[in-house]
């Protein structure tokens, strides 16, 4: 019997044991199932073996499998260590960083939306982006990187939606054909106060801007609010939007005759209005029930409470009493998306595509 | 030769009698098989998968010894290690589902949690939402009540989490949602302290 073996060296269970917690530490389990459930599987199967075979007498010529077996076990659990260490690390990398890019990349994107008073135009996908954003967050916390970087991959998809939804929406105002309409137009109407020796009204969506021409001269300017929808073109009433086209004013309200400061009323729907709204029934963009509206204005503030309108261009009263003061009924207003190709929209978009690339 | 005879049919009926004792105990095997499947399908493999993955083990060598059990001449046969491995088998299985059933309850229990505190957060949003002065900076107020919408949409996402059993994320959301929620809230009460007044009248315009 002094010849006799122990079956397996007592150390080489404790080394197993403890890569098992090593791999447990790790999270292995969870994070890399099938590796773990590979070890595990085999740990527990030879272990119960090594308790079946403790009572067998060897001798020291004779082949002992199960340690074998232990061994290489040990060596391939020890791997499975390193690698999932490094596995882990770098999906904490990979995770943190994404979050941290997609944040970011969220918040820039909201507030240059809300330069332009863009947020109604994108709906709910904003809180739908951010919910998935937060989820990433909260999962990085607990240490869960594949759904971390699982959420911030749709959250980065959603956010690819939003920016192609706002460049459909408003790419019009970087679009050349458009913009040169709108310039022709401004000056047709800067023209008429020329040739007519009169005022017009220019106002340009984008630069939140009115502008009043006296003789073909630019006499002054006042920067306006628009409807809570302003930036996006009148479909139908109650859109919040404000119209875009050649209007004159048909009628101007003095103290009691409006419910704001001063107002100027505007032809609005015209005939080019009317055969839109026509056109965008016909085609369904907008639905049969909906109406083409009317009551656009370019007026003063009613009270603190009705500081932005429902499609309308307001003033300050003290800028409103002095274009009142200058203007009648018959004056040209032209309304515009914008003057230039480097208006505001047209930047924030174009830097929107920049960040959509980088991500 | 007829002694030779009467010699061996003691010995080939010895071999029967014990070749009979020596048969894999079927039933035990099922029962520790069915265990480690009914802790499986109870979502060891999610909520334990640790202990799951040593279940396993255990099955794997369980078999393991049925195998070579069987590989031996009936006379050398002892399935006595297998009785022991399979009731080791069946007890860990009944132990580690019960486990899982336990961390479900746990887990349930905070996610239907979770989900109650958003379904609050967003009512008391929604409410404020209501509250929400129409003509002050009215793109602001538009946009909050699509957000709160978006909010109240999202809630059937944590339902839809709950009922797939996958409560972690029914809790992520939750917590997503909540937060968002407040921060809806804070916007709105913001708004409210500028103005220091409710709705104003509906407008006329268009």
């Amino acid at each position: 019997m002094a010849g006799c073996v122990p079956a397996v060296p007592p150390e080489l269970i404790v080394a197993l044991d403890a890569i098992d917690h090593d791999l447990i530490a790790l999270g292995a389990p969870q994070a890399a199932p099938e590796e773990y459930a590979y070890f595990a599987r085999q740990w527990v199967s030879l272990r119960a073996r090594v308790h079946a075979d403790d009572d067998l007498i060897r001798w020291p010529w004779e082949s002992n499998d199960i340690e074998e077996e232990l061994r290489r076990l040990q060596r391939e659990g020890g791997t499975t260590v390193v690698r999932l260490n490094e596995r882990r690390s770098r999906q904490r990398s990979t995770a943190e960083s994404t979050v941290t890019r997609l944040e970011q990349r969220f918040l820039a994107m909201a507030s240059q939306v809300q330069s332009f008073d863009g947020r109604v135009a994108l709906g709910e996908k904003p809180v739908q982006t951010d919910l998935l954003i937060k989820q990433a967050r909260l999962f990085f916390e607990q240490k869960d990187y594949a759904r971390s970087i699982q959420a911030a991959e749709q959250a980065s998809h959603a956010l690819r939606i939003q920016t192609t939804a706002l460049t459909q929406e408003l790419g019009r105002y970087a679009d050349d054909r458009q913009l040169r309409q709108w310039q022709a137009m401004v000056k047709q109407t800067v023209d008429w106060s020329r040739t007519h020796q009169s005022t017009a009204i220019v106002v340009s969506k984008a630069d939140r801007e009115l502008t009043l021409y006296k003789n073909g001269r630019r006499v002054l300017s006042y920067p306006v609010r628009l409807g809570f929808n302003g930036i996006r073109e009148k479909l139908f009433q109650g859109d919040g939007a404000t119209p875009e086209g050649r209007y004159r004013v048909i009628d101007a309200r003095g103290a009691g005759q409006t419910q704001f400061y001063r107002a100027l009323v505007l032809d609005y729907p015209n005939t080019e209005d009317r055969r839109r709204f026509r056109m965008a029934k016909q085609s369904g963009k907008i639905a049969l029930t909906k109406n083409i509206g009317g009551q656009i204005e370019i007026h003063g503030v009613e009270s603190e409470l009705m500081a932005q309108t429902l499609g309308c261009i307001m003033l300050d009263n003290r800028h409103m009493a002095e274009l009142f003061a200058r203007v009648s009924s018959g004056t040209p207003v032209t309304i515009v998306g914008a003057l230039t190709g480097s208006n505001s929209i047209a930047l924030a978009l174009s830097q929107l595509a920049d960040q959509k690339d980088k991500t | 030769m007829i002694l030779v005879r009467q010699m061996l049919v003691p010995v080939a009926l010895a071999a029967l009698i014990a070749a009979g004792c020596t048969k894999p105990p079927s039933e035990k095997i099922e029962a520790a098989e069915k265990a480690v499947k009914d802790a499986q399908q109870s979502g060891a493999g999610t909520y334990t998968a640790e202990e799951y993955a040593k279940l396993e083990g255990t099955l794997e060598a369980l078999k393991k010894e049925v195998s070579e059990q069987d590989g031996k001449l009936a006379l050398f046969r002892d399935y006595g290690k297998v009785e022991q491995l399979a009731a080791t088998t069946a007890a860990e299985g009944a132990r580690v589902k019960g486990e899982v059933d336990k961390k479900k309850e746990e887990a349930k229990a905070g996610a239907l949690q979770a989900q109650q505190v958003a379904q609050e957060a967003v009512a008391a949003t929604l409410k404020l939402v209501a509250k929400a002065p129409v003509g002050k900076d009215r793109a602001a107020v538009e946009a909050i009540k699509s957000d709160a919408d978006a909010l109240q949409a999202a809630l059937s996402q944590i339902q839809t989490a709950i009922d797939k059993e996958d409560y972690l994320a029914a809790q992520t959301q939750a917590r997503a949602i909540n937060d968002k929620s407040r921060a809806v809230s804070d916007e709105i009460q913001s708004a409210l302290a500028k103005t220091g007044k409710g709705k104003s009248s509906p407008s006329r315009k268009n």
